[in-house]
């Protein structure tokens, strides 16, 4: 039995879609068999304005037990650091978040606003976003680096633009059926049971990757990472292993990795160049290279890779793998 | 959880932000009402200075629930700046997208957000109230956990096309990203089959598909009800009487103009993209309807107004004018001053008139008389303007009755892709200006984009929730929500769940919280999550 408050900062609300497409179990389920109780959530609470008010101050006071403070958006702070640019409950918001988050049994930020700060905080920033315990790469964020919640953990961060569904329910159904030991947070206190495997592992597409074969829009077959800027080798995040809404991937349906489970998503902050295209240098070398690889080791072996592909093609080789059917 | 005793909250609002609306009461009739966006991230100050296609990203994220329809305008104001080449395969994958999420949000929004309304306490002695607290109630109704889950399949198609739902960014300049394979189509077929068997036809309208279709009139529609226990005790049949039983049909008139951008661009009649021919080329119309007229839509009749929101004052103007947004120090409810500034919302208006966006426009303009033949040609809420005018009934009605055809549709469209034929035709970038529109499930949404150097020089994007729950205007006109709320009558102040259904009837995608304050003594009644 688990107590969970959700609550919307600067959010699309796109974790709370996510979350509504869950099966196995679905939302309700959850509710229902698994004894994660919502206290109140912004779409599916029952509980209105002054009721919600009253909710927040016995859970200050201490009459109302929650054990998880889910947040979903980042945190706005502007204008000026007063956060007026978010009020809720008419107070902003990120004054009810430092409050709440002093009681909590565990804090889980998901998706990328809550865990980095997300689109809102790209240059300018002109909400003054943040993330609970992060902006971006940077520790810290709203709560602080030495943030840890009366459980004992620092901010568990769920994220992915928007996060899976699963992400999302199994870590409560974790804390819910005391499994809280068995859940190891990453540098970026990301769960490692969902962010230690690239978005590579798993991609139809990987063969093509070893054998340096381009893809490209509206194409069947080929790695996206040459030219479209797909991010599977250095995201970590297991969507080419459960997959989304059950049936595909990004990848899997031809569309490169954003990136959006890293904390610089979205990557190289949307300048020019940067979208829809992997960036390089003198032409031909990506600047971003698989984790994992130096720069020059990773252009060696590619480049053997792309020279040794182009030579048997000449050669005649049959190249059979690397074609796709309709 | 989940107990009579919480049955009876009017409660629900629902997703993405927060809105105040400050209501004043005379003799239990709403006198004055004045809606407040309470959050702000400047998504289009973001873009500034960006990559042209930072929109494909961005905007999906400005709302998870109308991801799709973003990401629609945003690749629809690429191709007509950059002047694209779209295949008939991209037209039918896009228009697959739009619709399956728009279906998606049907059951979603109905069970999860409007439903539950209709067993609150206020309605306990009406007849049907008994069996509308079995079926609709939040979590425990016979309905609610059937219609919420089979949300999730629509966007399983979505996701065989772009990846996942929401926030994909499969639709870009001269097509999409995807080229599906056989097993993709054979699959999305089998996934409405199974949504249309599992809940569409058993549950929701008792009825197949091609009998609902038949429904031309009002009185057709009452006719319908009754014809059978089926359809009589299906969901929609249901709402439909407890509707009329509860008055559903009585409050929330509005504004009175309708305005609808239209989607769906038909595969044949927009391979070369431009801003003037799109009104011909779409499948669902647009349009403006002025409550006797129609007019034709044209995106220049648009312009923003920022007086009483919390921007830097500038002129009404078109978006393509308009410069980028300058934040100013806003108030909490309590202290804003509504003869000044007091919401994030921009409001825009259409000819100088505030206007109705959603389902309830979109449905108008599927009635016009004038509508080509590839339109939908759909005479039923004509006839039902005609005779009842717009209400929180009317509006869910509309929202509701569109589940059938976008079913037809979008298998028809996945017959019709052409696995042999190309899917994306690459287009050269260069500088210029774009205007790309849909109609989100809640209503029409527009982005306007000018590239100059090959950056983003603006980007303004106006949703359906904008035009909804928008404030006054320069010429103090209040925005639809704010007009739909004037003359309600509330039963209990305490708990003037009429409000919320108003609010609601529009399905703004904002929290919203009612604070409804006495007329006379301005003493504070009550104050309401939606």
């Amino acid at each position: 039995m688990a107590n969970v408050l959700w609550l919307q900062g600067g959010a699309c609300s796109g974790n709370t879609m996510s979350f509504l497409n869950a099966e196995e179990p679905t939302v309700v389920e959850l509710i229902t068999d698994f004894g994660v109780n919502i206290l109140w959530h912004p779409s599916i609470g029952l509980e209105i304005g002054q009721q919600v008010e009253h909710l927040l101050h016995d859970i200050l006071n201490g009459k109302v037990q929650m054990d998880i403070l889910v947040y979903e958006g980042s945190i706005i702070q502007g204008p000026n650091g007063t956060g007026t640019m978010n009020y809720f409950c008419d107070r902003p918001m990120q004054d009810w978040v430092r409050e709440l988050s002093a009681v909590a049994g565990y804090v889980v930020a998901i998706g990328d606003c809550a865990t980095w700060g997300g689109i809102p905080a790209v240059a300018p920033n002109p909400s003054e976003s943040t993330g609970m315990q992060f902006l971006k790469e940077q520790k810290g964020g709203f709560l602080g680096a030495n943030y840890t919640s009366k459980g004992g953990l620092p901010v568990i961060n769920i994220p992915g633009c928007p996060a899976h569904p699963d992400w999302i329910s199994q870590i409560l159904v974790a804390i819910a059926t005391g499994r809280i030991g068995d859940v190891l947070i990453d540098e970026f206190h990301r769960p490692k049971t969902f962010f230690t495997d690239f978005v590579q592992t798993g991609c139809p597409n990987a063969i093509s990757f070893a054998q340096k074969v381009d893809g490209g829009f509206g194409k069947r077959g080929g790695c996206l990472f040459y030219e479209v800027g797909c991010r599977g080798p250095m995201t970590r995040a297991s969507c080419n292993r459960i997959l989304w809404n059950r049936q595909s991937s990004k990848t899997r349906a031809n569309h490169p990795c954003l990136g959006c489970t890293e904390p610089g998503f979205p990557h190289h902050d949307l300048k020019k160049g940067s979208v829809f295209k992997t960036l390089k240098y003198l032409g031909f070398l990506p600047q971003d290279v698989p984790t994992g690889h130096s720069r020059l080791g990773y252009y060696t072996r590619a480049g053997v890779e792309k020279v040794m592909g182009k030579m048997e093609k000449m050669l005649g080789v049959d190249q059979e793998h690397f074609e796709t059917s309709k | 959880m989940s107990t009579v005793k919480e049955l009876n909250i009017s409660p629900v609002g629902r997703v993405e932000g927060d809105l105040d609306v400050k209501v004043y009461m005379e003799n239990g009739v709403v006198t004055r009402a004045h809606t407040q966006a309470a959050m702000f991230r400047g998504f289009e100050k973001i873009m500034e200075g960006k990559d042209p296609q930072s929109g494909l990203i961005v905007t999906p994220r400005i709302c998870g629930i109308c991801g799709g329809s973003h990401l629609y305008c945003a690749s629809s104001a690429l191709d007509t700046a950059w002047q694209t080449k779209l295949s008939p395969n991209a037209l039918l994958l896009r228009a697959i997208g739009q619709a399956t999420e728009t279906i998606q949000s049907i059951p979603r929004w109905f069970y999860a957000i409007f439903a539950t309304d209709l067993a609150n306490k206020k309605f306990a002695n009406k007849p049907l109230y008994a069996e509308v607290v079995k079926r609709f109630a939040a979590y425990v109704g016979t309905s609610f956990q059937k219609g919420v889950t089979a949300s999730g399949r629509p966007v399983e198609v979505y996701a065989l096309f772009g990846g996942q739902w929401p926030h994909s960014s499969y639709m870009v300049p001269g097509g999409v990203m995807c080229a599906p394979t056989l097993k993709d189509i054979t699959r999305a077929h089998a996934i409405m089959n199974f949504f249309r068997n599992d809940w569409l036809e058993p549950v929701w309208l008792g009825c197949s598909i091609e009998r609902y279709l038949k429904i031309k009139s009002w009185d057709d529609l009452m006719a319908w009800v009754e014809e059978n226990e089926s359809q009589r005790n299906s969901d929609l049949g249901l709402f439909v009487r407890a509707s009329m039983e509860f008055g559903l049909d009585k409050f929330g008139q509005g504004v009175g103009k309708f305005l609808a951008f239209g989607t769906y661009l038909h595969k044949d009649l927009y391979n070369t993209p431009t801003i003037e021919g799109r009104n011909q080329a779409l499948i669902s119309s647009s349009g403006f309807f002025d409550g006797t007229n129609y007019h034709t839509f044209d995106h220049f009749k648009v312009k923003e107004h920022v007086k009483h929101s919390w921007y830097a004052d500038v002129p009404a103007e078109h978006p393509w004018k308009e410069p980028m947004p300058t934040p100013m120090q806003s108030q909490n409810l309590t202290d804003t001053n509504f003869d000044g500034k007091y919401s994030w919302s921009k409001a825009p208006r259409y000819d100088g008139y505030a206007a109705e966006a959603g389902p309830l426009s979109r449905v108008i303009m599927n009635a016009n008389p004038n509508n080509l033949s590839h339109q939908i040609q759909d005479p039923l809420f004509g006839d039902i303007m005609a005779k009842m005018g717009p209400s929180v009934f009317t509006r869910t009605l509309a929202r509701v009755h569109e589940a059938p055809r976008l079913y037809e549709m979008i298998n028809q469209w996945l017959s019709e892709i052409r696995l042999d034929d190309e899917f994306y035709i690459k287009p050269e970038e260069r500088d210029g200006m774009g205007f790309g529109a849909t109609e989100a499930a809640r209503g029409a949404l527009a982005h306007w984009i000018e590239i100059k150097d090959g950056v983003i020089k603006n980007y303004q994007v106006m949703a359906p929730t904008t035009w909804n729950v928008g404030p006054n205007d320069e010429q103090k006109n209040p925005g639809p929500i704010e007009a739909a709320l004037e003359g309600t009558e509330i039963e209990d102040p305490h708990d003037p769940v009429e409000v919320g259904m108003v609010a609601r009837s529009f399905d703004s995608c904002l929290v919203c919280t009612v604070h409804a304050h006495d007329a006379k003594t301005n003493e504070q009644l009550a104050k309401f999550k939606l």
